[in-house]
């Protein structure tokens, strides 16, 4: 391998540099049906699971052919994603929110060409590449973190279980058929990067295990004053410790304070604090981020802990299917997870669910603990 | 050949779900064949390192990665996010492995040209793996060395004529919906929003300016599809404020079965036949909408804009012509002191270039939360710290019923002397003519 | 605002706490110049990492920052 200059010169950093010039303007990248007729649509079809149509003032008409992606992708499979675009799409293609990619024509025929296309090529291992659907009342696309593939706080996988999972309720993102669409989201530390707190189903990464401590080498690689200030609960302190028949400057944790959140470990990673048997996953479910009928919701915590079972996780994915299939089963339609738990009430929901309700579902952090105890003698047997 | 066995990863190539192990393996074995000859930068062999640290993170049910804190290109604080393996003599083709942060267009809209030079950059000066896109927007490119580092933002801003995201105390990369290009619900263009704020604020997106990470995100309408209510400190949300515009014969023609309700949203199961009474009238939460005499009624001074009847019947109902946006502030998710919703700021501003009124509103938070956060305290906790009424000071916004979802639970009004008559000095003497010791 | 002067409290202000601590958030500058405005203050602080007196240490979350070079993170990163 041979170095291969772009031309910065490294001694002259500022020499002809350009910064602050922000993202491409949006308007390059607008296939030309959207460019003419943006601002002036008037309505808009599921012709079937992944495939829209939207009509314009105009009369024009865009095809959206909407497919799973792997958010984790590689620039062969975005190169494979361009030759698609190249192919049927004029060389546009575009994201949704939720990771999946969508491709506009302006023909029904080449947009069903496209879907057949599409679902016809599959990776050497057997997966789908590009598995259409996503639309409507169904079960769509996760959003998700890092993972062990490349952070290093996570408590559990994020593109593993994601796939598990995915896997599990496949059916339904070929489908709608719910009650309501069911958001789906992974974050895997409580450090929610991916904010998965209004989801209706919400996988969670949680440490169960205050940080070890390297004491030979903490006070070498840390400074003591960074990480006793990363902890957002105040459990770390400076301390000398007898190690090796020295006295050594380190730190010491109150372990019962620890809410293993790993800010220390970011400042100081001689205390790192994952764990085979203290890292799992937390369950939360019932959370929305739209206006529609009720107000925003967050997601409440229904399973406390489940251990991380590598490679496919199946007690994470069975309770989540088993809850998909109870709401499916029991809501009204229109009518999202959450606000069916609180139709039926929480107590139900366990029930209904079978879940084990045990005293860490109860809150006991902080001031909006409070508002969630019950408050009436209204409650059911 | 692979060069590590994987038995674990593996078993996440089956199924119907696309697998990211298949990908990795597919640009694993791109990077060993080398059909382009390009003189990779970072090692050929990342892909297959990756694959292998991950299966090693399996087995031991724990990451093998480090964080870094210094690496960046100079003069940014934000953008890149440093990454070590912990195993670097197994693994040396990911030893350093950083993340780079790049700004995604508007409504992630893309053409294959710029998506093509955007590969060939990273196939030449990183792993070949991507994000699209990170939780927050961002296209992510996962894995490079630090020397690559200031020559893909070269290339990057040279080449491709684009720039980094945000990290750290700074303003994060903005995102917003697809909205006017291509959803009829849209109240205003988000797109163009968005990339006049992101632009505006350059210097605040690349350097750190506050106690924290910021976030603005742009929503078209009340179904919130980039969820900016959740997770964006300063989130902006389409609305209209005069009348739903109503075609009574589409309406017909739902009640009669020609159209498909829901845009078809809910075809995949027999739910009977369309109910508009029971599906739309029954189900607004301000019962403002009622039928007389075939005709569909709505009261519009009582309707909140949930955006229920509008969802199911799109032929029918529209979204009003006078559109804005509402500003809603101080969402974040739940570290530390829980999850906080963003709570109604400015219930309706019109959204006109050059957007001053916005920015307006945008800098007046900014200066508070700059003189008054604490280290690591977001907008929301300094808002419940100082209370809403401080802010509705430094943003010289009148407080309105709007404001609140009911009024206080307690009378502890923490009252101003100069709201009270006569002040708060009073003369002792005087009181005591009247009132024994 | 007087910039030299202002560069150099905040350079003396890190040169005295280095025995213990080698980065800070940029509230703490704040108090180096206590009479400038902060928005002033954080431009002096960015302007000083271009000047290269300065660095940056990101946790990805949260920015801190020290004098350039010093510290024991770098030599944890191999980027000494």
């Amino acid at each position: 391998m041979a170095f291969i200059s772009s031309g910065y010169n490294p001694d002259k950093p500022m020499e002809d540099r350009i910064t602050d010039i922000g993202p491409r303007h949006f308007d390059e990248f607008y296939p030309p049906v959207i460019k003419a007729n943006k601002g002036k649509w008037l309505y808009h079809d599921i012709l079937e699971p992944g495939v829209l149509v939207h009509v314009a003032e105009s009369g024009d008409e865009v095809y959206t052919v909407r497919a799973a992606g792997a958010r984790l992708m590689s620039v062969t499979h975005i190169r494979e994603i361009c030759e698609i675009a190249d192919k049927y799409c004029g060389g546009f293609v575009r994201w949704t929110t939720r990771n999946n990619i969508e491709f506009m024509t302006t023909t029904k025929e080449s947009a069903y060409a496209l879907k057949a296309d599409m679902e016809s090529r599959k990776f050497d291992g057997g997966s789908f590449k590009f598995p259409v659907g996503g639309t409507g009342s169904g079960i769509t696309n996760i959003v998700h973190t890092q993972g062990w593939i490349h952070c290093h706080t996570p408590a559990t996988d994020a593109s593993g279980p994601v796939k598990a999972t995915m896997d599990v309720l496949f059916d339904e993102f070929k489908n709608m058929r719910m009650p309501a669409h069911v958001r789906v989201s992974l974050a895997c530390c409580l450090n929610m990067c991916g904010a998965v707190h209004c989801s209706d189903i919400a996988i969670l990464g949680f440490h169960r295990k205050p940080p070890i401590l390297d004491h030979e080498y903490l006070d070498k690689m840390c400074e003591i004053p960074l990480a006793v200030a990363a902890c957002p609960t105040a459990a770390i302190r400076p301390s000398k410790v007898e190690y090796d028949g020295k006295t050594v400057n380190s730190v010491a944790v109150k372990q019962e304070r620890c809410m293993f959140c790993g800010n220390c470990y970011t400042m100081c990673p001689s205390m790192p604090l994952a764990d085979d048997e203290g890292d799992g996953i937390v369950l939360m479910v019932g959370g929305k981020v739209s206006n529609r009928i009720s107000r925003p919701t967050f997601s409440k915590v229904v399973v406390a802990f489940i251990p991380n079972e590598t490679p496919r996780w199946p007690t994470t994915t069975s309770t989540i299917k088993r809850i998909v299939d109870v709401y499916a089963a029991n809501a009204n339609k229109y009518e999202r997870l959450g606000e069916w738990a609180e139709r039926i009430g929480w107590e139900r929901f366990f029930e209904k669910c079978e879940l084990e309700f045990t005293h860490h579902l109860i809150d006991d952090f902080r001031d909006p603990a409070y508002y969630t105890w019950r408050h009436t003698s209204q409650f059911k047997f | 050949m692979a060069k590590h066995a994987t038995p674990l990863l593996d078993q996440l190539e089956s199924g119907p779900w696309p697998s990211f192990v298949s990908d990795i393996k597919q640009e694993a074995a791109s990077r060993a064949k080398n059909v382009k000859g390009v003189d990779y930068q970072v090692p050929a062999d990342a892909c297959d390192d990756v694959l292998g640290i991950m299966e090693l993170s399996y087995v031991h049910k724990r990451t093998h990665w480090k964080h870094g804190g210094i690496v960046g290109v100079f003069g940014y604080g934000g953008g890149v996010i440093g990454r070590y393996c912990d195993q670097p003599e197994m693994f040396p083709g990911v030893a350093h492995f950083h993340t780079i942060r790049v700004n995604q267009p508007g409504g992630k809209f893309y053409s294959t040209a710029y998506l093509n030079q955007l590969c060939d950059l990273w196939e030449l000066r990183g792993s070949g793996l991507t994000n699209m896109h990170g939780s927050t927007g961002d296209i992510v490119f996962i894995g490079t060395t630090t020397p690559q580092l200031e020559e893909f933002f070269y290339e990057l801003t040279h080449k491709i004529g684009q720039d980094l995201g945000g990290s750290g105390s700074n303003l994060r990369t903005p995102s917003d919906c697809i909205g006017e290009a291509r959803c009829e619900y849209a109240c205003y263009d988000t797109q163009a929003l968005c990339y006049a704020m992101t632009q505006d604020y350059q210097d605040e997106l690349h350097r750190p300016a506050f106690p924290y990470k910021f976030k603005f995100k742009f929503d078209g309408c009340p179904n919130c599809c980039v969820a900016s209510i959740a997770r964006s400190d300063m989130s902006f949300i389409g609305t209209w404020r005069d009348d739903i515009r109503i075609d009574q014969e589409a309406v017909k023609a739902y009640i009669g079965g020609e159209f498909k309700p829901n845009a078809g949203a809910h075809a995949g199961r027999d739910w009977g036949k369309f109910d508009i009474q029971k599906e739309v009238i029954d189900l607004c939460p301000t019962k403002c909408m009622w039928m007389d005499g075939g005709k569909l009624v709505i009261d519009n001074r009582e309707c909140t804009r949930c955006m229920h009847c509008i969802n199911v019947m799109p032929r029918a109902l529209r979204i009003g012509e006078d559109k804005g946006l509402s500003i809603l502030v101080g969402a974040k998710a739940p570290i530390l002191d829980g999850a906080q919703m963003g709570s109604l700021l400015v219930p309706f501003i019109k959204v006109e270039e050059p957007y001053d009124e916005i920015k307006e509103v945008i800098e007046n938070i900014w200066d508070w939360w700059m003189e008054e956060g604490k280290n690591r305290e977001r907008l929301g906790e300094l808002i419940k710290r100082q209370g809403f009424q401080k802010m509705l000071e430094v943003t010289g916004i009148d407080p309105m019923p709007q404001h609140v979802q009911e009024p206080r639970h307690n009378p502890y009004i923490f009252w101003r002397e100069d709201e009270v008559p006569g002040g708060w000095q009073r003369d002792i003497k005087e009181f005591r003519k009247y009132h024994q010791r | 605002m007087d910039k030299e002067a202002g560069k150099k409290a905040i350079v003396e202000f890190l040169q005295k706490k280095s025995k213990s601590k080698s980065k800070f958030y940029l509230k703490d500058f704040y108090e180096v110049l206590p009479n400038e405005k902060v928005r002033d203050v954080k431009n002096l602080v960015n302007e000083m990492v271009k000047d290269e007196t300065l660095e940056y240490w990101s946790s990805g979350s949260t920015t801190l920052i020290g004098l350039k070079g010093t510290g024991k993170q770098a030599g944890a990163e191999d980027e000494a």
